[in-house]
């Protein structure tokens, strides 16, 4: 309801102005030109906890509304007050105005520009790792989970020496690029780079944009600052969104009617380090403040409270909802709580990743319940075991195994999900399976997945679960009925799809994109395809989360770092579809 | 192939280039680059000392001599002007020489003050044929030079004898003059075209948070009237500097003269100065005849790194794709060459925007973001992290390794705190004054780049040592202490060193690169220089890992670059195309300086100053050698 007052108040706002006609400079009308109206006044924020909103202190966004012209090259976006507006169309320069009324026409890119436009998937397509298909699948898998490859920031000149030193420097924050293959990728992206730089136009055009735009408007809320890093999110049934900011430990509430937007700073325990009981793995990062580590939330269909992994401690948090109060939950064990569901039991279900278990936490008993996920060998089988006395080491003395392809000692269960009879799906990332938890009997099921990158899964109406295979660019879906598998290709190229969710009530998949600077949306009865391209450049998304109440989609900006992204700063996006 | 092309195009390139250097950068471009080709890469090893000048500075009490540097580039005048060779020393003494023998022909000295603490310096002189005065008549033939003391000379090219009609008796007070030397001096020549003398000004700017402004002035070549000035800060209070201390290139054909400003002042600390300088560490095109700003562009915002611009700004016809535009490449001290378009100053590659990590300062905010280009690479990786500490045994590697974890380090730009902060580069670069070399026709700039690393704090002015007060930077292996007047702080740097006076980082400690600018990359990069003298003892045979350096090289027809600039007393000859030592010569003393090369009466000199220099704390002298092959024509 509260979305729907918002509509019709943007929509009379809209509708009060001329429509603005974007044209060329021969005055023919530019169909799906994506036009941006930008708040000029917005109020001061306090930010001064570091930069950022303190505890408690609520502050408002300066938000964004992006429409796009329809088959007439016209749209409804003017409003009253202090804007200034963008245009942006494939193929066109930027144009901005204080105006969105009248004619707007905008000047062709030349070649050189139209090129340097393109998106980083359709750059990335062209590199082919002097034809090691496999290699280029370990290097997307290994360095592509964090920000967009082949941007202009990745394209650059860079000596063998100095991209091996790289590579070795994000080993350290987490990539688990192989031994034996930094060297390879390093000269490959060398030569490669630069043979791309020299013939640019071989580069392909990226997909264009469809008349379906016309009918959708994208609000964008700027929360943070070039340093944060918004993770996964929760539309939460009480209105409001809330966004995780992973390396500043911070929520953010945000009221999607007003802008406004209350920041709740995660507490940690007095002995906590930075880096949590990983230890800070980033150490030339510029800024940071993540002793928690905030990642992924899910919410009680019994009383709303918030639960949420803190990847960097051996915890689960909850956040009440009513007295914005956060309880930590310490675990009896399990490392790096990763993605979470909740059931309709009330129970709360997550991954650990880094110990290859699946945690259920029961709020009915307290009691946490831990399920092994099995080992690939003996030596992961002993890895696991020596876990606990490898923790029990501080960070700088830990040793830990060099990574190879097969990211022995690391499976990695990731995305979790809990399909409409009950039972849990978990995938897992570096080990290419499927894992089922029938919760009332605790079995667990192992189901090897076809593909590479199995990272985050949902369950449809159906109980069918969708799968994204990250490094070869797929939507996939099980049957578990059949125990079939279907591949559906994505409609860009070299996407690298992070995550995905279902709108079980339209029978609609929406996939993150994070390469292409695009949303997807997959139909499933006909099996057709939608892009919705992003209103800022190097757009990596992460996590959608749907409203059931007429379908708007929500997505975050989580590239990481987040400077490399256009404008710098972090938002979070939702596309709600227009009324006639 | 592109690549097979351009080392082509190096080997090749002498057609309507000059083989005479009459300006301080070869031309008014600051190519670096003759197209003399006598001297080659086949016969280089026959080089040998053709003959050696002397100035007299070594006479001078040592304690002057110590606090010197012999940096001057000499320029060879035409035969209208007498066809001497004219430099200048570092206590401004300008000297003309028979270009064949090295005697001197004429000498001015205008005896500055040498009471200062601040080093003394001068890197070279200008000529300009001056057409308002008559044939025949005395200075129309025209040596400019800056004082140590912020004069402006004309002297007359033929006799040394002070222009009458420029200024007060052939010499003008320029911006600055009533201040005292160790705020702001000279160090680069200035340029002359269009009839105006165009200068910048070396100025401390890290010890006073009002620094004298940078101003440039430009006066009247005839009278010494002044004509325009510039003032980078736009009439900014609260700061001052932003000055142009490296050389200044000129294109008279757009009409345009390319200033590299430096960093505002203090360098370290910029709470006084929270506005944008959008001047300041840039390279600003300014109207010839008006000192009207035509285009700016800003390397460095709100600079706390000392990355001020430190090389005269290098003039070449970028030709890519059949097409041909005038280019400028700019080397920076934070690692980067940034290549515009010289009549818009638009970058020829595309600018990425690098995060900033923020000041720890209270009050200090730093820019969100810096430029970064596309391409070339950077000269160095500014990483350096403990696993990378490098030393000559596991004791002074760990310790180096201790030092790196302990310090402050977020990378490039990492703004100084109260705490150990890693500089790397630091202040010396990178890229420094020398610049860089290139030749025509193939876009490939040769340059030299300092690898070493320092470290630096900001000491609460109540913890700091008040009788401290370092003069200039740090000197090898000393640890700079200078309060920052009117900022809460005292700034304390100095290189990252292991126990053992090692820097804590891998060689190679300095590197000569040749860059591609058309391309992007780096066609090659080698060691420059020997730490076989840096030791507790010399050692008889060379340790290639490169040291320190300043001054530059330049690129000759016959394929060749020269440069000296190391901490090895050695001039070297390297192959254009592929970086190979070809020749080396044991000067006396360091010679930090930049050769030159000339051709006389049909035979190639090739001509460097031998003053060691202060901040290496070598030794000191006053020598200019000439070089060239056997005189065959005597021999015949």
């Amino acid at each position: 309801m509260r979305h729907l007052t918002l509509f019709l108040f943007a929509f009379a706002i809209a509708a009060a102005a001329d429509p603005l006609l974007v044209t060329d400079p021969d005055g023919k009308p530019i169909t799906q030109a994506m036009v941006t109206r930008t708040p000029l006044d917005v109020p001061e924020a306090d930010l001064s906890d570091d930069g950022y909103a303190p505890h408690g202190v609520t502050n408002i966004s300066a938000v964004t509304v992006t429409r796009f012209t329809d088959v007439q090259g016209k749209v409804n976006i003017a409003a009253d007050g202090n804007y200034f507006y963008r245009v942006r169309a494939q193929g066109y320069q930027d144009l901005y105005s204080d105006t969105a009324e009248g004619i707007l026409q905008l000047a062709p890119m030349n070649r050189e520009q139209y090129i340097a436009s393109y998106p980083s998937n359709v750059w990335l397509s062209r590199l082919d790792f002097g034809g090691d298909r496999e290699l280029k699948e370990t290097f997307q898998l290994n360095c592509a989970f964090c920000h967009q490859q082949a941007s202009p920031f990745m394209r650059n000149e860079r000596t063998v020496a100095q991209w091996v030193s790289i590579i070795e420097r994000m080993n350290t924050y987490g990539a688990r690029m192989p031994t034996d293959d930094i060297r390879p990728v390093a000269e490959l992206l060398q030569k490669e780079y630069r043979e791309l730089r020299e013939n640019p136009g071989t580069v392909p055009e990226p997909r264009r944009w469809e008349t379906h735009l016309s009918s959708i408007e994208m609000t964008e809320w700027p929360i943070g600052d070039g340093f944060s890093q918004m993770h996964d999110f929760l539309l939460h049934p009480n209105g409001y969104v809330y966004v995780g900011d992973n390396l500043f430990d911070r929520i953010y509430e945000i009221d999607t009617d007003t802008g406004e937007y209350t920041v709740y700073k995660v507490p940690h325990a007095e002995d906590a380090r930075l880096g949590g009981i990983l230890g800070n793995r980033f150490t030339v990062f510029p800024k940071m403040y993540n002793y928690m580590g905030v990642h992924s939330f899910a919410y009680s269909k019994k009383d709303g409270n918030i639960f949420i992994t803190p990847s960097m401690q051996q915890a689960l948090l909850e956040f009440d909802i009513e007295t914005k109060e956060f309880i930590t939950h310490d675990m009896p064990g399990g490392l790096y709580p990763h993605t979470i569901r909740t059931d309709d039991a009330d129970r709360v279900w997550f991954t650990m990743a880094l110990s290859s278990q699946v945690a259920m936490f029961d709020r009915s008993s307290g009691e946490f319940t831990l399920y092994d996920l099995p080992a690939r060998s003996i030596k992961e089988w002993l890895f696991f075991k020596a876990l606990p006395l490898l923790f029990s080491l501080d960070p700088e003395d830990r040793p830990l195994p060099s990574p190879d392809r097969e990211s022995t000692g690391l499976p990695m269960p990731y995305g979790i999900d809990v399909a409409p009879d009950g039972g849990v799906w978990v995938a897992r990332l570096y080990a290419n399976d499927l894992a089922h938890i029938d919760p009332d009997s605790g079995e667990v099921t192992m189901i090897d997945f076809p593909y590479s990158g199995p990272r985050r899964l949902r369950a449809d109406a159906d109980g069918n679960i969708w799968v994204v295979a990250f490094q070869v660019g797929l939507l996939v879906k099980y049957d578990p009925r059949n125990k079939t598998f279907s591949e559906y290709p994505l409609p860009v190229v070299n996407e690298l799809p992070y995550a995905l969710n279902v709108d079980r009530d339209r029978g609609v998949v929406w996939v993150n994109g994070n390469q292409s600077d695009t949303i997807l949306s997959f139909d499933i009865a006909s099996e057709s395809w939608q892009l919705y391209p992003m209103p800022r450049q190097r757009f990596f998304t992460r996590d959608i989360e749907i409203s059931e109440e007429d379908g708007a989609v929500y997505t975050s900006n989580s590239h990481f770092p987040t400077w490399q992204s256009e404008s710098a700063t972090p938002t979070l996006l939702r596309i709600t579809p227009l009324e006639e | 192939m592109r690549r097979l092309a351009t080392i082509a195009a190096l080997l090749c390139a002498t057609t309507g280039w000059s083989q005479e250097w009459r300006h301080y950068g070869g031309d008014a471009g600051g190519s670096h680059y003759s197209a003399a080709a006598a001297i080659n890469r086949d016969n280089v090893g026959q080089l040998d000392v053709a003959w050696v000048h002397r100035s007299g500075d070594a006479d001078r009490p040592a304690e002057l001599l110590r606090n010197s540097s012999g940096q001057a580039t000499p320029i060879l005048l035409p035969p209208a002007a007498g066809e001497s060779l004219v430099y200048c020393t570092p206590f401004s003494e300008v000297i003309a020489l028979d270009p064949g023998s090295g005697e001197r022909r004429w000498s001015h000295d205008p005896q500055v003050n040498t009471a200062s603490l601040r080093p003394f310096r001068c890197r070279g002189v200008a000529y300009y044929e001056e057409t308002r005065v008559a044939q025949g008549a005395d200075c129309r033939h025209r040596i400019f030079a800056n004082t140590y003391d912020r004069r402006l000379l004309a002297l007359d090219a033929l006799s040394g004898e002070r222009c009458a009609d420029f200024g007060d008796s052939g010499e003008v007070s320029q911006y600055g003059r009533e201040k005292a030397a160790d705020q702001i001096s000279n160090s680069s020549p200035p340029v002359v075209a269009g009839g105006l003398v165009i200068n910048g000004s070396a100025v401390i700017d890290f010890r006073l948070a009002e620094a004298p402004r940078g101003t440039v002035q430009a006066f009247d070549s005839l009278t010494g009237e002044l004509r325009w000035s510039f003032d980078p800060l736009q009439g900014k209070e609260g700061s001052g500097a932003a000055n142009v201390w490296a050389p200044i290139s000129v294109d008279e054909s757009l009409g345009l003269v390319y200033l590299p400003t430096g960093t505002p002042s203090p360098d370290y600390y910029g709470v006084n100065r929270p506005e944008a300088i959008p001047y300041a560490n840039s390279v600003v095109a300014l109207a010839l005849d008006s000192g009207e700003v035509r285009w700016h562009f800003q390397h460095v915002r709100h600079d706390l790194w000392d990355y001020d611009t430190p090389a005269q700004p290098i003039l070449f016809e970028w030709q890519k794709d059949g097409a041909s535009v005038p280019a400028l490449a700019q080397p920076t001290k934070q690692g980067f060459i940034f290549v515009l378009d010289r009549r818009s100053g638009e970058s020829l590659w595309e600018i990425t925007e690098q995060p900033v990590p923020p000041s720890q300062i209270p009050g200090e905010k730093t820019a969100a973001t810096q430029p970064k280009p596309i391409a070339p690479p950077p000269l160095l990786d500014p990483f350096l992290m403990p696993e990378q500490a490098w030393g000559l045994t596991p004791w002074d590697r760990g310790d180096c390794a201790r030092q790196l974890a302990e310090l402050d380090n977020l990378g490039l730009f990492t703004p100084l705190s109260e705490k150990l902060t890693l500089m790397f580069p630091g202040s010396l670069g990178g890229a420094n004054w020398g610049g860089g070399a290139i030749a025509p026709g193939g876009g490939v700039l040769v340059l030299n780049v300092n690898t070493a690393p320092f470290a630096g704090r900001l000491v609460p002015n109540a913890q700091a040592d008040a009788a401290a007060d370092g003069k200039d930077h740090p000197t090898a292996g000393q640890r700079f202490l200078v309060p920052m007047k009117g900022t809460p702080y005292t700034v304390e740097l100095g290189a990252l060193v292991s126990p053992l006076g090692i820097p804590c980082n891998a060689p190679p400690w300095g590197k000569l690169m040749a860059v591609d600018l058309v391309a992007g990359q780096i066609l090659w990069e080698t060691a420059l220089g020997s730490i076989h003298e840096l030791g507790p003892f010399p050692l008889p045979f060379h340790i290639d890992w490169g040291t320190p350096n300043l001054g530059g090289g330049i690129a000759t027809a016959g394929g060749l670059f020269f440069i000296a600039a190391t901490m090895d007393r050695q001039l070297r000859a390297f192959d254009l195309a592929s970086g190979e030592t070809l020749w080396r010569y044991t000067l006396p003393v360091d010679a930090t300086a930049t050769p030159m090369t000339y051709t006389y009466r049909g035979r190639q000199y090739l001509v460097i100053n031998a003053g060691g220099h202060f901040m290496f704390n070598r030794e000191a002298g006053d020598y200019l050698y000439a070089f060239a092959l056997p005189d065959q024509r005597r021999s015949q």
